[in-house]
């Protein structure tokens, strides 16, 4: 058995694991703790904080709020990074490499940066999407497309484009060709990567913190400005939806396309 | 040869091929380079409360200010500081939890573990720092349990957040899954026959690990290393919550100006700063990716 795994490293991946599930799952017990917060050991289970997230008018709203912005987001998101995936998988041009870095580029920048920029943008520009859910949409837009790209870019590779082209030499127009024969063997990709970009737009923080207000709050920002003054268990029962959606939307992800494929190509 | 028409060219018009990237890139120019561009041009206008449009009335006050006071000057060397701390910690916790996800050949485990971490990343940090709070708080789980065991000394709790330890806890927390995305793809890349070669030669199996492995590694830690200092000094969230507005990094002074004083002009410097520094950090990122890859990529 050479190839078995070392035991102290073993150990070690397994404390790595519990420091990087650990707060996931205490946020899950603060949330249906029956006591008025959590303590060790815990005080037995009640629904009581998911009753209070679900009466509370602040919480719910924005877990809404932020619903129908990620939706918003998704779907811009999807088409123009889906589009600008299948211009990169099918482009030779000298600065195809800069440019896939140019549109993935917003995930590792200042998202507070942006959205400050954003910010002045909106104001000095006078185009009043200061504080609205518009100018939500376009921040978090910026930082969700690149998951789509990175996600249908990895449906591209794995595609053989003489597929299409076979359809082309048969006959077919272009775009009957791309819609009956490329679409659908990239289309799980293409859900996957919607997926993320719902995901990333719904916890998204950074982005929104210059671009929210009392009126257009999404939830990350409603639990952090309630987080900065108190432990309020109700926050701890949102993020239990929240964490269901997540884990939901993964587990979905991992139906639509093979993870580890996706993720060897991420590197 | 004639070029455009005819059924000679390529299957797909090159030109019509152009109109797929455009309205991204439109989107990017207008919402993502101008904005950030006016950031730019703000950071050099003599400073003017409340007033946030750019001018042309151009002056370096801004910078000589940031430079000269030692408060935002600290608040950078802390923010550099922090990105490098936070950056070898994740690796030396991320390295163990890539080599066993690497080296898990059953299907099913391997994506189940896979799974974990993407969810992990996934999941808002807002969240995530809400269970690193009550675990590490002075109320929390960590002070419980030792005040239990009467470890702790005149019953005080351990300070272990609002301070520059409980940031770097929650960036590790934050950084995690980048680390292990990164680092999953270069151990899996290592040829296992080197490593058995070593041992085949008398190595110890912690000596060929040490001097193979190991060293074989270290373009991918390099990488994650990277991409783990820019989002380090970027976040804001992390600072705010983990460290109570105690520990003065770069973003939280942005938003401190901005946000509460009205000095666009200065908060755009501090953002121009930090802005350099994050994408200096990625570019030499990208520039060591297309190294490895021989331009091939």
């Amino acid at each position: 058995m050479e190839r078995k795994i070392p035991r102290v490293m073993l150990i070690l991946a397994i404390l790595g694991f519990i420091y990087m599930l650990a707060p996931i799952v205490v946020v899950v017990m603060a949330g249906l703790t029956a006591g008025e917060f959590l303590t060790f050991p815990p005080q037995g289970l009640s629904l009581r904080w998911v009753a209070a997230f679900l009466q509370s008018e602040s919480y719910l709203s924005a877990f809404f709020f932020s619903f129908k912005l990620a939706l918003m987001t998704m779907i811009v998101s999807t088409i123009l990074g889906t589009a600008a995936a299948l211009f990169l998988s099918r482009t030779n041009m000298v600065g195809r490499g800069a440019m896939r870095a140019f549109f993935l580029s917003p995930v590792v920048l200042p998202g507070v940066v942006v959205g400050f920029a954003l910010f002045a943008f909106y104001i000095s520009t006078g185009i009043g999407l200061s504080r609205t859910i518009w100018g939500l949409w376009i921040g978090h837009i910026l930082y969700s497309t690149p998951y789509v790209i990175g996600t249908v870019g990895a449906a591209l590779a794995a595609y053989d484009v003489s597929l299409e082209e076979a359809a082309r030499s048969l006959g077919a127009s272009p775009w009957r060709a791309f819609r009956k024969v490329t679409l659908p063997n990239i289309s799980q990709g293409i859900q996957a990567g919607s997926i993320f970009a719902f995901i990333v737009s719904f916890g998204q923080f950074e982005v929104s913190l210059f671009l929210s207000s009392p009126n257009s709050e999404p939830l990350p920002i409603a639990m952090y400005n309630s987080l900065r003054y108190q432990f309020d268990p109700s926050a701890a029962a949102a993020g239990i939806f929240a964490i269901t959606l997540v884990i939901a939307s993964v587990l979905l992800t991992n139906r639509l396309v093979n993870i580890r494929r996706l993720l060897d190509r991420r590197q | 040869m004639t070029a455009g028409s005819g059924v000679s060219s390529a299957f797909r018009p090159a030109r019509l091929k152009w109109l797929l990237v455009l309205p991204l890139m439109i989107f990017f120019v207008v919402f993502f380079v101008i904005p950030v561009g006016l950031i730019f041009a703000t950071s050099f206008n003599p400073p003017a409360i409340g007033q946030v449009s750019a001018t042309w009335d151009l002056t370096l006050d801004n910078y000589i200010r940031f430079f000269s006071r030692s408060n935002y000057l600290e608040a950078a060397g802390r923010s550099v500081l922090l990105g490098v701390i936070v950056a070898l910690a994740t690796v030396i916790v991320a390295y163990p939890m890539a080599f066993v996800i690497a080296k898990t050949e059953h299907p099913g485990r391997n994506t189940f573990l896979l799974i974990l971490v993407l969810a992990a990343m996934q999941l808002d940090m807002v969240i995530r720092l809400y269970g690193m709070m009550v675990i590490l708080g002075n109320n929390g789980l960590i002070n419980q349990f030792l005040l239990a065991l009467g470890m702790t000394t005149d019953g005080a709790p351990v300070q272990l957040m609002y301070n520059f330890l409980g940031v770097v806890l929650g960036l590790v927390q934050f950084a995690l899954p980048f680390m292990i995305l990164t680092l999953i793809g270069v151990i899996r890349g290592i040829d296992p026959s080197l490593e058995e070669a070593a041992r085949s030669l008398g190595a110890s199996r912690r000596r060929a690990f040490f001097r193979v492995t190991l060293p074989m590694s270290m373009p991918g830690i390099l990488a994650g290393s990277l991409l783990v200092f820019a989002l380090s000094i970027s976040s804001y969230i992390v600072p705010a919550l983990m460290g109570g507005f105690r520990v003065g990094v770069l973003p939280i002074h942005i938003f401190q100006q901005v946000a509460e004083s009205a000095r666009f002009q200065f908060g755009a410097t501090i953002a121009v700063i930090l802005f350099v520094l994050s994408a200096g950090a990625v570019a030499i990122y990208l520039w060591l990716g297309n190294r490895r890859s021989g331009g091939m990529a």
